[in-house]
């Protein structure tokens, strides 16, 4: 099932071939028909997943045995959730309208592309398999950007993210031979992995492992001040490339965090816990100031995620950070970070696709241009206030849920950290308030007297994503359940 | 279950004013009358007592619970927002489709405040908390077309999310403390833990109920229309502080720090709001200075043990303060004017002079209204428990007087004022029914209502008869210096300087000074950082990169110059070793890009041909990793 829920969207994207290139919205109807195959494979096999904490579902095929390389995938309270949250994007990614530039096979092929590597990052459970698809996934995204970008400089800003990430990826494959090599036999299985921990805390090994896992991962997440491929990518990428863009593939360095720092290098993490705490609340506070002085859409909504990547990580240094007698703090702080990583895919995704809308109608992002557009646009306002007000962190809405369990599992461990964080959440209500006051309230200019109200498939999009955004926000427990399981059995009873 | 009635009423009567929203008349209707029942929903709930909970997640969870105060709360919100909303029927406020805006808002807004009011543990009152924040700059930027407004809004949900922060931290120090949120949980706090849980307690009521420092957020309130100012004052957002206190006091009871932190907030509050509402000339201004103070007066009263005479005078003030926000509202839709100086509707509007009056005399505390007997209660306790504090209350009853009763002058003195607008069927019978029970109030101090006020409020020190007579005398020099300004035609001006008045009626400058010291350096602060980030983070990166460059050409040579750029670029970017000035660095980075870029793109833009190129560059860095992963390995056996 999971197999076929990773392949589905490639074997699609070549189908997308047989239709001539002069209907774009067959192409599109079609392509958005096989993004939803994902979703009815994992609902089928979240039906069979029992949250006993360990992996789940687990497929496997021999692959090149001689080098301990196998395919497996299987799901945990961790992946299935990031799973269903990156299929879920992806149909409102690939439902959104965009300038197509006349080239829609490729364009929706690689969307369904980029999504089997998406899914594999997450499913995977051999470390080769992992990579392959980590990598894979930066060939797609770099393709979207430079091909459908917005101007000349989309190609720069596409090559600056496939460097900077290729550059953590390069990092990343040393540490992975690193484990390969350390490993009795030689393999490449997590599961075997997790459950040998091969490298200790002592000798120069497991900090080189760990610090090139930790490289790949921040420069991914990112965190500052690794960050700076991200406001250019976002920039000049179409919306729904944004939206993967922030909503899914940032998830796969927070997901390496807790899949491969946490649960391979426990006692390495537990060194550096604290050094990346820290990380993580600069991160916070810098990414939520440098947004605040944003005048441009999509950099002020791309540093929020500097931002929120900074909680994420901040719950998983806490939940690392092996101090005896807190295990209930430190699996709180993971599970909001899981949580988060998922809320975070919901709520930026929809608040790309709404630049997205801004963009069609009106091809500029800058914030000060606009005003009042709630006369003309209230639904439009509605939602992205939803969207504003959960990554504000408003309780009845994901975000909530995420936060408040990052900041009082933190506070267990480390409290001080904790207490300063707080401060972005407050920072980032003010640029949120700030932006929708400046865009949909006061006066309105005129020349937007004209603005056209959203099209059926963008209400749609926006409001399935946002569905889920309040479903979580409202009555957590189902997804909190799952996550909760594995978070405990990582951290421990 | 009937716990849940409070809370679900409200809701619903939200979703049936959004389904009849093609009809704004029969949508307010129909909420005011949910709002009507609630009321008796809650009373049923008070009477029934007991809670529901259920699982939110991660082994936490949701308590409802109507018990202790929150009982009387659970009544109170609702009994003041029934009138509210029947008062927009004829009232101030817009009409059509705005008007189901403002209704479903208000009711929402009912909900959350419910949910505030009965949780049972910290997580859910910090749901409900926040949810009445938000709520809250909803119903303040109602009129969102006028650019100030939500600009007003903005800052009153920053400056309580601020206070917010405090109940995160008290969540947090609390499970980390006692491993539970429940309020019961917390008896069971000590050393570090439990100061945490108090500070942050505090920090949260004293943003929520505009103490000191926090004070001018409640004037950007005024950009709210008026009866959601008297929604938001009264039983609601600003009274939510005082109840938590109220609620949560005996947890400070062991804690030296606690009762006289709040007690001197409460007092520096009382003070400093008095003489800003005795200076201003805005009138809804007037009343936000005044429930500051008043709030003022019960952080005192929870400061000093007075619990019970607090949670008496938090319901008396709610009644009034009501009253006179929706006696203003009649008196500034009359007049076309919030400024007092253009009103004196006294002779046009006598009905509504005379509710509002009784309001007034409510909030000066005389004797037989419902402000009078709670606030002689909090004279009591406080004789008892601090005498000097105790004379400090009684004394400042002069600047109460002086305001409440310059106000009324002020707003409905007899003038000449003949021809405006009179106030409808719906503005004359809430405005009555609060007046009513303003008055109604001062029933507890009857005799047969003794049992009555020992089960709803605990019990409490009675008043003796020298202390009223001392109360009607500070109130008489208020009278009497009121009507002296009033013969020298200064009422308005007070005769002072127009900076001085300007000064004291801005809350001392607090406002300017937090905008100052506080606002615009978080600004500041952001675009500097904003700009570092551009020119300084990013070009280490783009140095390293023109680092790779050079070693690329160094390395290069033949054919492969473009592979091997690309790899010895990605190596240097995470050595992130060379640093050159920005200017080579943005030049020699550009040509690099731009180099590569060209390189790539060349053959056209099919995507496939540029993919096996990219695998091709992927299999060299693959290859130079294993070789130095090689060497690695050797090196270290």
């Amino acid at each position: 099932m999971l197999t076929l829920a990773i392949f589905a969207p490639l074997a699609g994207a070549m189908v997308l071939f047989l239709i001539p290139e002069r209907r774009p919205m067959l192409i599109r109807g079609v392509a958005l028909g096989i993004s939803l195959v994902p979703i009815v494979f994992q609902v089928a096999t979240s039906t069979e997943f029992d949250a006993t904490g360990g992996f789940e579902l687990v497929e496997s095929a021999a692959w090149i045995p001689t080098l301990g390389v196998a395919y497996i995938v299987g799901v945990d309270g961790i992946s299935l959730p990031l799973a269903a949250m990156t299929a879920l994007v992806f149909v409102a990614s690939i439902a959104y309208p965009v300038d197509l530039r006349g080239r829609p096979r490729e364009y929706y092929a690689l969307f369904l592309f980029l999504e089997c590597a998406s899914l594999g990052v997450f499913l995977a459970l051999d470390l080769f398999l992992f990579y392959v698809f980590w990598d894979v996934s930066l060939v797609g995204m770099y393709f979207l950007i430079g091909g459908w970008g917005h101007g000349d400089s989309a190609r720069r800003a596409g090559l600056k993210f496939f460097l900077y990430t290729l550059a953590g990826s390069l990092a990343m494959l040393l540490a992975i031979l690193g484990l390969y090599l350390s490993m009795e036999p030689n393999t490449f299985d997590m599961a075997a992995i997790i459950d040998a921990q091969p490298l200790g805390a002592t000798g120069i090994l497991p900090v080189l492992v760990f610090t090139g896992f930790a490289l790949a991962f921040v420069v991914k997440a990112p965190l500052v001040p690794f960050h700076t491929w991200l406001p250019p990518a976002h920039v000049e990428a179409p919306a729904p490339a944004s939206a993967i863009l922030a909503g899914v593939l940032l998830k796969m360095g927070t997901y390496g965090f807790v899949r491969i720092l946490l649960q391979m290098l426990p006692e390495a993490f537990q060194r550096f816990a604290l050094p990346l705490a820290v990380l993580a609340l600069v991160s916070i506070l810098y990414g939520a100031l440098v947004s605040l002085a944003q005048g441009h859409m999509k950099r002020r909504i791309a540093y929020t995620s500097v931002n929120h990547m900074g909680y994420t990580v901040l719950g998983v240094a806490a939940a690392a950070a092996a101090l005896s007698g807190v295990e209930r703090a430190r699996a709180l702080a993971l599970t909001g970070a899981v949580v988060e990583m998922v809320a975070h895919g919901l709520i930026t995704g929809a608040l790309f696709l709404v630049s997205g809308s801004v963009w069609r109608r009106a091809e500029t992002y800058e914030i000060e241009d606009f005003g009042g557009l709630a006369g003309r646009a209230p639904f439009l306002m509605f939602l992205t206030a939803i969207a504003a007000f959960a990554s504000l962190g408003l309780p009845g809405l994901a975000g909530f849920v995420a936060e408040f369990q990052i900041f009082v599992g933190t506070f267990g461990v480390f409290p001080w950290i904790a207490g300063l964080g707080l401060l972005g959440i407050l920072i980032t209500a003010a640029l949120f308030l700030q932006m929708l006051q400046r865009m949909f309230l006061g006066a309105r200019p005129q020349r937007w007297d004209q603005w056209e109200p959203l099209s059926r498939t963008e209400a749609w999009a926006l409001s399935t994503l946002l569905a889920f955004v309040v479903l979580i926000g409202v009555a957590p427990s189902w997804l909190l359940e799952v996550i909760h399981a594995t978070s405990t059995a990582i951290v421990g009873p | 279950m009937t716990v849940l009635l409070p809370l679900l009423l409200p809701a619903l009567a939200a979703v049936v004013a959004l389904s009849l929203r093609g009809r704004p008349t029969a949508a307010l209707r129909a909420a005011t009358l949910l709002l009507g029942l609630t009321v008796l929903g809650a009373l049923a709930a008070a009477a029934a007592g007991g809670g529901v909970s259920w699982t939110w997640g991660s082994g936490l969870e949701l308590h409802l619970r109507a018990e202790g105060f929150a009982r009387v709360m659970a009544v109170l919100v609702p009994l003041i927002a029934a009138p509210v909303m029947a008062y927009i029927d004829s009232g101030e406020g817009p009409a059509d489709a705005g008007r189901t805006r403002l209704v479903v808002s208000i009711c929402g807004f009912v909900a959350a405040m419910e949910l505030l009011v009965l949780a049972g543990d910290l997580l859910t009152l910090l749901i409900g908390w926040e949810l009445v924040g938000a709520l809250s700059w909803a119903l303040i930027g109602f009129e969102w077309r006028e650019e100030e407004r939500p600009r007003s809004a903005a800052i009153a949900f920053l400056t309580t999310r601020f206070g917010d922060l405090g109940l995160y931290l008290a969540a947090a120090a609390a499970l980390a403390g006692a491993g539970s949120l429940e309020f019961e949980a917390l008896s069971t706090l000590d050393g570090i833990y439990l100061h945490v849980v108090l500070a942050g307690i505090l920090v949260a009521a004293a943003a929520k109920s505009a103490q000191l420092p926090f004070s001018p957020w409640l004037y950007a309130a005024m950009a709210g229309p008026t009866p959601v100012s008297a929604l938001l004052h009264s039983a609601t957002l600003v009274a939510a502080a005082a109840f938590l206190l109220i609620r949560l006091v005996a947890l400070g009871a062991d804690v030296g720090w606690f009762g006289p932190t709040v007690a001197g907030l409460g007092a520096t509050t009382l003070v400093a709001g008095g003489l800003a509402a005795c200076v201003q000339t805005d009138a809804k201004r007037v009343l936000a200075a005044s429930t500051c103070s008043q709030y003022g007066l019960m952080f005192l009263a929870v400061g000093l043990g007075a619990t019970a005479a607090a949670g008496a005078h938090l319901v008396a003030h709610a009644f009034f303060k009501s009253l006179l926000f929706l006696g203003a509202g009649v008196a500034i839709h009359a007049a076309g004017t919030r400024e007092l100086a253009g009103m004196r509707l006294g002779a046009a509007l006598p009905t509504t002079a005379v509710q509002f009056a009784i309001g007034a005399l409510s909030l000066a505390a005389v004797p037989l209204t419902g402000g009078g007997v709670t606030k002689e209660l909090i004279v009591a306790s406080a004789l008892e428990t601090s005498p000097p504090l105790g004379w400090m209350i009684l004394a400042s009853g002069l600047v109460t007087g002086a305001y409440a009763f310059r106000l009324t002058v002020l707003a409905f003195g007899p003038g000449s004022r003949r021809d405006v607008r009179r106030p409808g069927p719906g503005e004359l019978v809430s405005l009555g029914l609060l007046a009513f029970l303003s008055l109604a109030m001062a029933a507890l101090q009857l005799p047969v209502a003794h049992g009555v006020r020992l089960r709803l409020l605990g019990s409490a020190p009675e008043a003796a008869a020298w202390e009223l007579v001392v109360s009607l005398l500070v109130l008489l020099v208020a009278a009497g210096s009121i009507a002296a300004l009033q013969r020298r035609g200064a009422l308005v001006s007070l005769a002072l300087p127009s900076r001085t008045q300007r000064v004291v009626g801005e809350w001392f400058g607090l406002g300017s000074l937090a905008r100052l010291a506080l606002v615009r350096p978080v600004l500041t602060v952001g675009r500097r950082l904003a700009l570092i980030d551009d020119r300084v983070v990013d070009a280490g990166v783009r140095a390293a990169a023109a680092a790779g460059r050079a070693l690329s050409k160094i390395l290069g040579g033949f054919g492969e110059r473009a592979a091997d750029g690309l790899v010895a670029g990605a190596t240097a970017l995470t050595t992130g070793l060379a640093f050159s000035s920005k200017k080579a660095g943005d030049h020699v980075v550009d040509g690099v890009v731009e180099g590569i870029a060209e390189t790539t793109w060349a053959g056209g833009s099919r995507s496939r041909r540029l993919q096996s190129g990219m695998t091709h560059h992927y299999y060299v860095i693959a290859g130079v990793g294993l070789l130095a992963m090689l060497g690695v390995s050797v090196l270290w056996r």
